[in-house]
């Protein structure tokens, strides 16, 4: 009997060490967002007054080394090459080594100030590639128009293995053939000299001055890694233990998944780095916080924008936010993917074929509260298939579906759903009943409520939503589902990354496996074919090209976008120089410090 | 014995083949596949079909299956296909930073719990006794990751004295002291609070056994021969007490190469958990079907080293 008690107790005890520690937790929180009692307006956070660059005015001090923080709760892979890496975490770290040879300026067009510049000669589809004189190694090998051409030989090799000999990539004269083993040499590229390359295509489109249609933007050092056979090159140590670099930082050592140690490369084409070092470790999401307001790093890289009321009123950090370059969307299944065809087909009877059901329900969506309350406006109701930052092609003129109840039951009554039955649902034009089923993505807690928020929007419009399989559904088992056209959902929600290259032609076009919703029209066919047309190498035409396809897209809304995101890069108070612009992203060797010690 | 052992041997393969056509029916089963990820945009789907048919995903599941059994057979468990490298050096790596994390918690386990455990129960119902059956309990109840992030909190940032990720620290070359040492640093506050909340299963034991033993007829003749008291507790009591724990000890060597999930993710520590749980989010066969093999063999190798171990330390039982 008395163990008995003694057991009791000591559970008891325990709860309430748990408890206390989970109190612990929130009382802090509490603090860091400046008393629970303000009211909710004031919280609101406006994106676009975070700033793109620090701003540091003390004495900086000479040398130093950067703390960078790689937020990942698991350990990097490791595969420090351009042609073969996969995780985006590894291009994180590349980074500060890049061997990236062209720079660009606004709308990611490449611009004369990196390493390489670029002449294009539409008419014969031909570009030169000319490098600077003088650019060095990280081992000091000059760097020669060969380790420009090298990464080409190596994508377009038979034995490569990564993704990225694709389309684009054959599109260069004699690639298809090389990869074959049929040729030696690719023969779309011609040396010229030491320092000049030039390429033929196939064809050639206005994505060439975003480094598209084939052109590959990063040097390998051929020098260094001719010894290596292509089939083994992924795994050997001069990809993985001692890469050799070209940009303002050099590897200096790593330890696997889990650190790396940068020195400043003396040999940077655009002059030596103001700090010695940089030492980058993966740190757990769990301690990222706590780290920063240590003043254990300077940067955190891949911070989570859901965790940034954890370090927003840290007095020794700046958090520095820029839009991401992605959209989330809703899309609607029209139809199939015909793989024998390779075309997506357009069913005109899909359940939401008729355009005013598909606009109600963009209409029906509270986005804009959504984004305030659920994201404390780190995401905003986004108007445009095309994010922001490409502002030539970027339609700011489009309203998009703001949120309008009464519009969206107009729409339905005009088009014939109708609530026959008297159950506070529509049914469809026939009097059927109409049940829509909506393929959500599974998340955190917020995903769920989130998805009961919206399930209510569409309820108070008289459209009665349910969850394909009843609840969110996990990432690999959505797109399974999503990809092959499942007969369970009508409607799904996703999101896509743009990348730098914004033409759509890869996500909508007819013949695009990616295109989910399956929606096609001649129409359509006509206005991607514009975006990427030879005309359109006039940026004016093609800029129009853009917004005639944006105006199509809203009034088709085959699918319509949703949110738009903001990355947040929390950085300690002492880095002086920094700037996450997308236009002017500053050079790394322009970077300082102004202090021994992260601030804490 | 020997041929127990060899028999032992040779039922598990059987077992083991079993297992490996369930993990790999069962891996394939799971939807996505580790091209999934990878779609981008810029990603060409056609890229991403070519690498499914060249990694053979498309074929029949038993064809695949045959594919994978004869190269396991002849050590060739194919290359991660996140990692890209193979997979016996992945898991060879992660393996040796588990195995030297695990084996310190075991010792300082060990070190922790054997003196706890005989104290309670040397001085049965004293107030030392209940101290220590009430840390044991507390120990018991708290939730890994709670316990791992409080030391986190505690001794890696408010009171900074233990590093807070990774295995060691950069700035060291590999085969010095000083890295040697690091790496024992990086291990310590994991090791530390893995041992901590592992105790409870050992006191427990030893504290129950104790008593019991205290009671036996041979406690009793010692004494009577006039053997002091502390004499009767090294040489009769704690020998007999510790037979339950040897009867686990087989389970103990193998399960260092376990891994700790939450130890490892809360510590940022690449080990052997943390690996099969990321292996299965993006979908890494060849590294999950590598896993379960091995965690498989090394708990059938756990069961028949328990069953030594008695034998050795309890001449009662005979293995036939």
């Amino acid at each position: 009997m008395k163990k008995k008690n003694w057991f009791l107790v000591s559970m008891l005890l325990a709860l309430v060490l748990v408890l206390a520690a989970c109190g612990g937790d929130k009382d802090k929180k509490n603090e860091s967002s400046g008393g629970g009692d303000k009211p909710k307006d004031e919280e609101k956070i406006d994106t676009s007054a975070f700033p793109v660059a620090v701003e540091n005015n003390d004495e900086a001090i000479k040398g130093g080394t950067l703390q960078v923080a790689l937020v990942n709760d698991s350990p990097f892979k490791g595969i420090f090459s351009a042609e073969l890496y996969e995780d985006a975490y590894d291009s994180e770290i590349m980074a500060f080594a890049s061997n990236s040879i062209f720079k660009t300026k606004e709308d990611f067009l490449i611009s004369d100030e990196g390493i390489a510049s670029l002449k294009v000669d539409a008419d014969n589809k031909k570009v030169t590639v000319k490098i600077r004189e003088g650019v060095k190694w990280s081992d000091g090998e000059p760097l020669t128009i060969d380790d420009v051409i090298y990464p080409y030989e190596i994508i377009g090799h038979k034995d490569y293995t990564g993704v990225r000999y694709d389309g684009d990539f054959k599109n260069i004269i004699g690639a298809t053939e090389y990869h074959a083993g049929k040729a030696k040499t690719i023969s779309g590229l011609k040396k010229i000299d030491d320092l000049t390359l030039e390429i033929t295509f196939k064809k050639l489109s206005p994505a060439i001055y975003n480094g598209g249609d084939g052109l590959w933007g990063y040097a390998a050092p051929k020098h260094y890694l001719k010894d290596v056979a292509i089939k083994e090159l992924i795994k050997s140590d001069k990809i993985r233990k001692t890469p050799v670099t070209l940009g303002a930082f050099k590897f200096d050592k790593i330890v696997n998944g889990e650190s790396v140690q940068f020195l400043a490369n003396e040999h940077y084409w655009n002059g030596q780095p103001k700090i010695d070092k940089v030492v980058l470790t993966t740190v757990p999401s769990t301690q990222i916080a706590e780290g920063l307001k240590a003043g254990k790093y300077d940067i955190a890289t891949s911070y989570r924008s859901t965790n940034y009321d954890a370090v927003k009123d840290l007095e020794n950090l700046t958090v520095l936010g820029r839009k991401e370059l992605a959209y989330s969307y809703v899309g609607f299944k029209l139809g199939k993917f015909d793989t024998k065809k390779g075309e997506n087909v357009t069913d005109p009877n899909a359940k939401m074929g008729d355009v005013s059901l598909r606009q109600a329900f963009a209409y029906a969506m509270d986005v804009e509260q959504v984004a305030e309350e659920y994201y404390g406006g780190l995401r905003t109701r986004s108007n445009s298939l095309i994010p922001p930052v490409f502002s030539a092609f970027y339609d700011d003129s489009l309203e998009g579906f703001k949120y309008d109840p009464e519009k969206a039951k107009k729409l339905l009554d005009d088009a014939g759903y109708k609530d026959v039955d008297g159950d506070g649902l529509r049914e469809d034009k026939n009097g059927k009943k109409l049940e829509i089923k909506l393929a959500g993505m599974a998340g955190d807690d917020k995903d769920e409520a989130m998805m009961q928020f919206y399930l209510q929007n569409w309820k108070d419009a008289g459209l009665n939503v349910v969850l394909t399989t009843g609840r969110l559904i996990e990432f690999n088992s959505f797109y399974d589902k999503v990809k092959a056209d499942d007969k369970d959902i009508d409607v799904y929600m996703a999101a896509w990354g743009t990348g730098t290259n914004p033409s759509p032609s890869g996500i909508y076009a007819r013949d695009a496996s990616y295109s989910y919703s399956r929606f096609t029209s001649p129409e359509l066919d006509k206005l991607l074919a514009n975006i990427d047309s030879e005309e359109a190498i006039d940026p004016e035409y093609r800029a129009k090209a853009f917004k005639d396809w944006q105006v199509y897209m809203a009034e088709q809304a085959p699918v319509f976008p949703i949110y738009y995101r903001t990355e947040i890069m929390p950085v300690n108070k002492r880095v002086k120089n920094y700037n996450k612009d997308w236009v002017n992203e500053s050079d790394l060797n322009q970077l300082e410090l102004t202090a021994e010690e992260p601030i804490k | 014995m020997w041929k127990t052992v060899l028999r032992r041997f040779l039922v598990m393969i059987p077992q083991l083949f079993v297992l490996s056509l369930l993990i790999f029916v069962m891996a394939k089963f799971m939807p996505g596949d580790p091209f999934t990820g990878l779609i981008t945009p810029e990603t060409d789907p056609n890229v991403i079909e070519e690498l499914r048919i060249k990694a053979g995903f498309y074929d029949p599941w038993y064809v695949q299956y045959y594919n994978w059994i004869t190269n396991a057979f002849q050590g060739d468990f194919g290359d991660s296909y996140t990692f890209k490298v193979a997979v016996s050096s992945l898991i060879g790596e992660r393996a040796l930073n588990t195995f030297w994390l695990s084996l310190l918690s075991v010792v300082l386990l060990y070190a922790i719990a054997i003196p706890l455990g005989i104290l309670a129960g040397r001085y049965q119902d004293s107030l030392l006794d209940k101290g220590i059956v009430l840390y044991s309990f507390i120990s018991y109840a708290i939730p890994t990751f709670v316990l791992s992030l409080i030391f986190l909190f505690m001794f890696g940032y408010h009171i900074p004295i233990f590093p807070t990720s990774g295995t060691v620290d950069v700035s060291h070359d590999p085969g010095t002291w000083g890295y040697f040492w690091s790496k024992v640093y990086h291990m310590l506050l994991p090791a530390i609070t893995y041992a901590l909340l592992a105790t409870t299963g050992v006191i427990q034991y030893l504290r129950s056994e104790i008593i019991d033993s205290k009671s036996m007829d041979y406690v009793k003749t010692a004494r009577s021969k006039g053997l002091p008291i502390s004499k009767v507790y090294t040489k009769h009591i704690f020998r007999n007490s510790l037979l339950p724990i040897a009867a686990f000890f087989g389970f103990t060597i193998t399960g260092l190469l376990g891994g700790s999930v939450f130890i490892e993710t809360i510590f940022g520590y690449p080990g052997m958990g943390q690996l099969f749980i990321s292996s299965i989010a993006s979908r890494d066969y060849s590294v999950i079907t590598t896993l379960v093999m091995l965690f498989g063999f090394l708990t059938l190798l756990g069961s028949l080293l328990s069953d030594i171990i008695m034998s050795i330390v309890d001449p009662r039982i005979r293995i036939e």
